[in-house]
């Protein structure tokens, strides 16, 4: 379990792995009888927050995602919306006639023109300089609003 | 000048613990985890993962500090942390806002209560 933990904490970012590694591992050896396996995964909690909240990651992360999101919310607009101007609409609107209204659907019935790429491209393009501008604006706020308190104190 | 602590406000309970330890003394980290665990009875336990995690985020804030050396006797690898003025005024602020949250849950289960 001690080369469990060693391995977990040369997982940590530089920075925190210099600073407290070597003391994070004293205190395992110290308190191990009171049950590794929680010291493990109290470990592992500090490996998640490290790299998501502290190293910065969680900006990419939650724009990656909001991406992701804003696609398939976008495709399953289309599919929905599209197919309503060509066929009528489905007698039981749920999960299982998705597949039937990407087979009816406006995209499914014409080529892929450079129109409809240009479309997509423009909408796809757009939502996510939006969504890195509103992130980067609030992180500038939150980081001046954060720096105006240390301001005060020294 | 007063102080804003505001937006430092409402402390997470560990990083309300680890101010807590960190009040009467400089400790180490290991000391620190024991005296969270004497201070809430056992209650609550700080793995050093969290510990270190949010020792690394209270000095980045400022209401932490390493203190300068170990005392004599004390193994010298051994890093010890004390309580910034900062640090100490955020914690009375927090404990000040709890303190009144506590005083309002008692006037309000002192109360009978009404049949709507």
């Amino acid at each position: 379990m001690r080369t469990c933990y060693r391995c977990l904490l040369w997982l940590h970012p530089p920075v925190f792995r210099r600073e407290y590694a070597g003391e994070m591992l004293w205190i395992f050896d110290q308190s191990q009888s009171q049950g590794a396996l929680g010291l493990f995964f109290d470990g592992l909690g500090s490996l998640a927050r490290q790299w998501v909240l502290r190293s910065g990651w969680w900006r990419v992360v939650l724009t990656l995602s909001l991406a992701v999101l804003q696609v398939v919310l976008g495709g399953f607009a289309v599919l929905i919306f599209g197919h309503r101007h060509i066929v009528e609409p489905a007698q039981d609107p749920s999960v299982a006639n998705i597949a039937e209204f990407a087979r009816n659907s406006v995209i499914a019935h014409q080529p892929l023109t450079v129109g409809i790429l240009m479309y997509l491209t423009v909408f796809v393009t757009g939502g996510l300089v939006i969504m890195v501008l509103g992130l980067t604006f609030w992180v500038k706020s939150f980081a001046a609003r954060r720096r105006r308190v240390l301001h005060k104190v020294r | 000048m007063t102080e804003d602590y505001s937006p430092f406000l409402p402390l997470s309970p560990a990083t309300l613990h680890i101010l807590l330890a960190l009040a009467d003394e400089d400790r180490h980290g290991y000391a620190i985890m024991q005296e969270v665990a004497r201070q809430s009875e056992g209650q609550y336990k700080l793995g050093p993962g969290t510990l270190y995690d949010n020792l690394q985020k209270l000095m980045t804030q400022g209401l932490v500090e390493a203190s300068p050396k170990p005392p004599a006797h004390d193994d010298p690898r051994r890093r010890y942390f004390r309580l910034t003025s900062f640090g100490r005024g955020v914690l009375s602020a927090d404990v000040s806002r709890l303190d009144a949250v506590v005083r309002q849950a008692r006037a309000h289960l002192r109360t009978p209560r009404r049949a709507t």
